[in-house]
């Protein structure tokens, strides 16, 4: 360490990494290259070394346990990649910051496109690896993590202002430009869940004096810009990424909500359209077929939602919703035929509950209804209406008033469709744009704007309402109305962040008890889970720590 | 025989000899290891490399290579490879270890380069030519190979060099049997690298002190 501080070019090499200490995790789906990666590990010194044959055993393995390394091979089978995994896992936040993940390919132009990606592994090894080569490669992998430690420690537990102080501290000493890189990138992650964008840019603008080169920095400086509502500046930032890189397919990915924000929908389908191309997942066939669905481009929009079954099938990323999907487009395509296929053949292997059943029973009874066959149609959107709950999602609600209005039942229509926007807490943009579409579908022209702010209104005027109560300290009463909200939809999140807030202040007030505190901790969890780092959400966190004094 | 199953055979050779390599490394792990295993091992390694120069340079001619250009640190980069070099390790064929290291005083690096020492490249592609060479190097070296790097604004040069008997005699003491075919491999493999790095120049001959001296220029502008 002390080298380290120093700040000598070759510190690294002396700081030396204890193997015996980690634990590791090999994916591969060949038996005879999980038993050799074993005894490299082996040979290294690591003792605690677990493998598996897909990505499915590997992720139960990971619910149980998190490893200091994972060696996942790029090729894991035909359905599934180590990309996909990959991505999987982060956009789930199943992977601990402190997890060293390296992909191992036989392919060296796999690394050329996923590097260029979003989710790219933490380095890649080329097949066939010697092990000394493979031990100095995770040598200054995991001298690097070592260096990183207590910030990525303090991300872990989500402590981001923790994870700020601690970059700080560990770059003070510090003069060798890849270490300060490192701990800048961390640091900008940090204050980027913080939703502090003032001081992520000047972040971004310390890295940028060292290494003016660096695409992360760039797609953070464009990222930040977004979030800033500079469009025009985050545009020209991401074009200059693609221009120098054309396979950058975060940008792409950037571009496109960029787009979407400037309401060029258009724009948005485009950059998806790119982004799939480039490096395929079912994650981006999914997105860019819901993209052309909202623009009415039916053909495209059917290709691309193939695509993502196609490409899921048996793998971890597959989705019941991308049958209810297709389903939906094929009917509204005038094949009810296939639509019946996909969702009674294909798609029969789901248990029909909850979101799945509603949906499935509402696409049903729209291509019963297209079909001729009334009576069918009726009887299964009577199932389907008969499955909805308090907690049922908008997109189901909003499969079923489309179905209800085909079958001119615009009072249990417009009803769903009411509730569809007054539960989308966060997807609400997304949930406003498929209610419209399917009042534009079912000719519901004139009542677009009333439904859109019906289904806002009531939960916002109870909200509002025990705001006031909450204001003159009648915490019982505001408590009742934000009650009656969450009955009309238990995620939503302006009932959840007032619920926070009334138990907050509620502690303050009348001092500890053990009931507010229990329902004060579950709001904050509930809302923690819905919209991550969220800047209230994050305050309300740091008020009930000066509270509780913990 | 159509391409689709031409390259998954040659993707399963390339496969089984990797974990035939792994199998081999182990073997020598023991501290029992027969001499048979250990030549076993050695040939096994020299294989592969053929085998993936060989498969890197069908791919520049019919498919174009892609390079990964990611920025890297030069001096770092060389140790790096002499610690994975397997050959390095195993010493020559003439029984005796080679010493082989970064020779720092002959490393230059003009002034007007902005970034000392750091340059943008494909890691794994450069590193693959400079090891075939680095092999060759140590296969013919008497006691030592020094290797090292030279950086203008606009042009980054590889230095690999050896204390053995110098070109006229590398040649002549090559047998029939193949092994003039796996250094000329070697020397098209850093060819068709140099030149997706936007052209350069790779050079054998013999140096001034005696030894051979092979030499890779990349042209670059940064």
């Amino acid at each position: 360490m002390a080298n380290i501080l120093a700040g000598k070019q070759n510190a690294v090499e002396s700081e030396y990494v204890r193997f015996d200490s980690l634990s590791a995790l090999v994916i591969d789906d060949i038996g005879a290259m999980r038993h050799a990666l074993r005894s490299q590990l082996q040979g290294m010194g690591m003792n605690s070394i677990k493998c598996s044959g897909d990505a499915r055993d590997a992720l139960k393995l990971l619910e149980s346990h998190q490893y200091d390394l994972i060696l996942c091979d790029y090729n894991l089978n035909q359905s599934s990649s180590g990309q996909h995994f990959l991505e999987h896992l982060r956009s789930e936040h199943l992977l601990s910051s402190k997890t060293v993940f390296v992909m191992v390919t036989a392919e060296a132009e796999y690394a050329y496109v996923a590097n260029a990606a979003e989710y790219s592994p933490d380095d890649y090894i080329l097949k066939p690896c010697p092990e000394k080569r493979l031990r100095a490669r995770l040598e200054r992998l995991f001298e690097r993590r070592n260096f990183l430690m207590p910030a990525l420690t303090a991300m872990d537990e989500h402590n981001y202002e923790l994870a700020v102080r601690e970059c700080d501290r560990l770059m003070q000493p510090v003069t060798d430009e890849r270490w300060l890189m490192y701990a800048l990138r961390v640091k900008s992650e940090a204050q980027l869940a913080l939703h502090d964008t003032e001081n992520v840019l000047k972040t971004y603008d310390r890295a940028l004096a060292i290494r003016d080169t660096a695409p992360w920095v760039k797609m953070g400086i464009a990222r930040t810009r977004m979030l800033q509502h500079d469009l025009e500046t985050a545009e020209r930032m991401a074009k200059e990424i693609i221009a120098n890189n054309a396979n950058y397919v975060a940008a792409y990915e950037l571009l496109a909500e960029i787009k979407h924000l400037q309401k060029d929908e258009e724009g948005a389908f485009e950059m998806l359209q790119a982004s799939a191309k480039i490096l395929p997942s079912a994650k981006r066939f999914r997105a860019t077929s819901e993209s052309a669905f909202l623009l009415g481009k039916l053909e495209e929009a059917k290709d691309y939602s193939e695509s993502a079954i196609k490409l899921s099938s048996g793998s971890m990323a597959e989705r019941p919703d991308d049958y209810l999907a297709l389903a939906q487009i094929q009917v509204d395509s005038g094949d009810s035929a296939n639509a019946i296929v996909t969702l009674e053949k294909l798609a029969r292997k789901y248990e029909e509950t909850g979101m799945f059943g509603i949906s499935k029973n509402a696409i049903l009874a729209q291509a019963y209804c297209d079909a001729g066959d009334r009576d069918k149609a009726r009887r299964l959107m009577e199932r389907s209406h008969r499955l909805v709950t308090a907690k049922t999602d908008s997109s189901a609600m909003n499969f079923l008033g489309k179905a209800a209005l085909k079958m001119d039942n615009s009072i249990l229509g417009l009803k769903m469709l009411t509730r569809a926007i007054q539960s989308s807490g966060k997807e609400k943009k997304r949930i406003t744009r498929h209610v419209t579409r399917t009042m534009i579908d079912t000719g519901q022209h004139d009542k677009i704007g009333d439904v859109i702010d019906a289904g806002q209104r009531r939960i916002l005027v109870l909200v509002d309402e025990a705001q006031k109560l909450m204001r003159t300290a009648q915490f019982e009463a505001a408590h009742e109305k934000i009650n009656e909200a969450l009955d009309i939809h238990a995620e939503n999140i302006e009932a959840l962040l007032a619920a926070a807030q009334l138990h907050l202040l509620w502690l303050k007030q009348a001092g500890m008890n053990d009931e507010i505190d229990a329902r004060a901790k579950e709001y904050l969890a509930t809302l923690d889970k819905l919209v991550p780092n969220n800047e209230k959400v994050m305050s309300f966190y740091r008020f009930y720590n000066e509270l509780t004094g913990a | 025989m159509n391409e689709g199953l031409s390259a998954l055979v040659i993707h399963d050779i390339k496969n089984a000899l990797a974990l035939l390599e792994a199998e081999l490394e182990q073997l020598n792990h023991r501290a029992d290891v027969p001499d048979e295993g250990r030549k076993a091992y050695q040939r096994c390694i020299e294989l592969k490399n053929r085998l993936i120069s060989f498969l890197t340079l069908y791919k520049h001619e019919h498919a174009g290579l892609k390079p990964n250009i990611g920025e890297v640190y030069l001096t770092e980069f060389l140790e790096d490879m002499i610690d994975a070099s397997q050959s390095v390790a195993l010493g020559s064929k003439h029984g005796h270890a080679i010493e082989v290291s970064v020779a720092e005083d002959r490393i230059k690096i003009a002034p007007e380069v902005k970034r000392k020492g750091i340059a943008a490249f494909d890691e794994y592609l450069v590193d693959m030519a400079l090891e075939s060479a680095l092999n060759n190097a140590v296969r013919y070296a008497a006691s030592r190979v020094d290797i090292w790097f030279e950086q203008d604004a606009d042009r980054l040069a590889f230095f690999v060099l050896d204390d053995g008997p110098g070109l006229a005699d590398n040649i002549a003491a090559q047998s029939p049997s193949g092994k003039s075919s796996s250094t000329g491999l070697g020397l098209s493999l850093c060819n068709a690298v140099t030149a997706v790095h936007g052209g350069g120049k790779v050079s054998l001959s013999n140096a001034a002190e005696g030894g051979a001296l092979f030499s890779m220029e990349l042209h670059h502008n940064g």
